[in-house]
């Protein structure tokens, strides 16, 4: 029985993607990825890494941005098409079923700008030690990497309270979607060890969430 | 990891076998490793890493751990948590390029149902080569210079694994059901953990007894006795359970009808929490709940040219390959657990699945949505 009803929750799993993230970040979402986008301009070539529903990639393309939006999930790519057309943007996005560790394929130097939402933490050391790499090369010279997520905080009362916050928040939201984020551990730090110039830091009151807006240096 | 610490992990993470318990992704050194040590690739369970690198012992290669979210490589692989994306990123990412001089990854021959060889090949440069299907065949796959034999092919249901299997249900429901009955009526605790262990390992020991007559054809009896064409195990067992409370009633305690009324309840959720899914728990079954579920593979004779793919990933070994005249054949359909490996594989879509309403299931369909998702994708249409 058990495995039936494991197997019925998975079945429906990308659907209730958005739902779940929401319950885990408390719905504070919207108000950090419009914030986000706002650095975007109208014309700009702009990459979203680990797109997902297409929160940021729609946005982006709303302002007139040329959006490549790439996530693994083929799924929750179709989701953001079908978004796409409802919005008429598809004329400005391009959404590709890849990850972050095959961006070896892109040009050097052709974005203006890289969104990621919520994906470095899904990632493995390695992965994000690599896609930062692969970042630096592919933005343009002072082109931005725009990143919100989830973080650890660094004082240990509020790693507690965190912790005691976070811990129901993640059995529901991984029983509704079978995600989980893995808050990365100093990421300001990692990136600018890659190479980027840190412009802003944001994080929110429990120390758990940032919005980094960062920079490839011009020269 | 020292023989004590790998019996102590064995044994709290078979308890705790039903949650994904991650560890960390990419690149471990084995032995002394030079520039052209097999690289063998696995998921990022822990338990299986820590089997994987035990079967290593003494060989000098490279273990890479792909993120398969914690979650083991045949599950993982079959419901979309390990796929090309996975093995592509660990190869990518893990800097094993500049290590070694040769492209050739050795997988576990379970991934065959969701990570495909072909795409591996043709984004990363790297060719798979299907190893066995347990760890503790790998010394034997590398002694025989990395063929298979049938029986490193095959998924079995040995003791072994039937305990661990007995365990890793016992222990969740029983604390599941002791937390439930804790407020109501704490003094029942303790003999209904140990009639669900009891039970758990009654039904998955003496498996070899009773697993011929499972079938998941003729499921008549409602939507809970039905493993066993009518359904007769589930509700055996049950009878036997009553009239052993009647019996200890009996003679232990005074009788009251509301003690076996109390009991038969208890014992028949029991029963049925364990046994509901008894063919999809096993490895060599598979699931009797979806009636639109029981696939068939069907092989399309005139796309077939004998590569042999489908006998290399069948973890069953239904295939045979008739190197004369280039053409597999199913000899053995009837061990079929739809794990799908053999449709996705093949290189020239030869083989698909059809459902019981005749409807065909194409290999693009199951290599996009997996095994799991197929019955949303039925619906949907």
């Amino acid at each position: 029985m058990s495995t039936y009803i494991l197997m019925k929750i998975l079945e429906s799993a990308p659907s209730r993607y958005d739902r779940g993230i929401r319950i885990l970040t408390l719905g504070r979402l919207d108000k950090v990825y419009d914030r986000l986008t706002s650095h975007i301009k109208s014309g700009e070539r702009v990459l979203d890494i680990g797109c997902g529903t297409g929160a940021l990639s729609l946005r982006a393309a709303q302002k007139g941005a040329k959006v490549k939006g790439i996530d693994v999930n083929s799924q929750m790519l179709e989701i953001t098409q079908k978004r796409a057309m409802e919005a008429n943007l598809t004329q400005n996005m391009e959404l590709c079923e890849m990850g972050v560790a095959e961006l070896g394929s892109d040009e050097s130097e052709s974005y203006d700008a890289v969104m990621s939402g919520l994906c470095f933490s899904e990632l493995t050391e390695d992965e994000l030690a690599y896609s930062l790499k692969e970042l630096r090369r592919i933005l343009k010279p002072g082109g931005l990497l725009l990143i919100a997520d989830e973080v650890r905080p660094k004082r240990i009362l509020k790693k507690m309270v965190n912790w005691l916050i976070r811990f129901p928040l993640v059995i529901i939201t991984y029983l509704i979607t079978q995600t989980t984020t893995k808050a990365v551990k100093e990421l300001p730090k990692k990136i600018e060890e890659s190479g980027f110039l840190i412009e802003s830091v944001t994080l929110n009151r429990m120390g758990n969430f940032i919005e980094l807006v960062t920079k490839r240096p011009e020269k | 990891m020292n023989p004590f610490s790998y019996i102590v992990v064995n044994v709290v993470e078979i308890l705790l076998r039903v949650v994904p318990l991650p560890c960390r992704a990419g690149l471990v050194k084995i032995g002394n490793p030079e520039r052209h040590s097999p690289v063998f690739l696995t998921c990022n369970y822990h338990l299986t890493v820590e089997r994987v690198k035990r079967a290593l012992k003494g060989v000098d290669c490279y273990l890479l751990v792909a993120n398969s979210r914690g979650i083991n490589v045949w599950c993982a692989a079959a419901d979309g948590h390990f796929t090309n994306h996975d093995v592509i990123s660990v190869l990518k990412t893990s800097g094993i390029e500049e290590l070694v001089d040769h492209r050739n990854v050795i997988m576990p021959q379970l991934a065959a149902t969701g990570v495909e060889a072909k795409i591996i090949h043709k984004k990363s440069g790297w060719k798979t080569i299907w190893g066995p299907v347990y760890a503790k065949d790998i010394p034997l796959f590398i002694q025989n210079n990395l063929k298979k034999t049938p029986e490193i092919r095959e998924v079995e249901f040995p003791l072994t694994q039937r305990i661990e299997l007995a365990a890793s249900w016992a222990f969740p429901i029983s604390i599941f059901l002791a937390l439930i009955i804790i407020p109501f009526w704490p003094e029942a605790i303790f003999p209904i953990i140990l009639m669900i262990w009891g039970l758990s390992f009654l039904i998955f020991m003496s498996f070899p007894l009773y697993s011929r007559w499972l079938s998941s054809e003729g499921k008549r009896i409602g939507l809970i006795f039905f493993d066993f064409g009518r359904g007769g195990f589930q509700l055996i067992l049950w009878c036997l359970l009553i009239i052993g409370i009647i019996a200890y009633s009996h003679l232990f305690v005074e009788f009251s009808w509301g003690f076996i009324f109390r009991w038969g309840f208890i014992s028949f959720i029991v029963v049925l929490v364990l046994s509901l899914d008894l063919m999809g728990s096993t490895p060599v079954y598979h699931s009797g709940l979806h009636e639109d579920r029981l696939l068939k593979v069907i092989l399309d004779e005139k796309k077939c040219r004998g590569a042999g793919f489908c006998e290399q990933v069948c973890p069953r070994n239904c295939y045979g390959v008739d190197s004369n005249r280039h053409m597999a054949a199913m000899p053995k359909t009837e061990r079929c657990v739809q794990c799908g490996a053999c449709i996705v594989q093949c290189p020239f879509n030869a083989l698909y699945f059809k459902n019981p309403k005749g409807e065909i299931i194409l290999p693009d369909t199951i290599r996009k949505f997996k095994l799991n998702l197929l019955g949303k994708r039925l619906r949907e249409k």
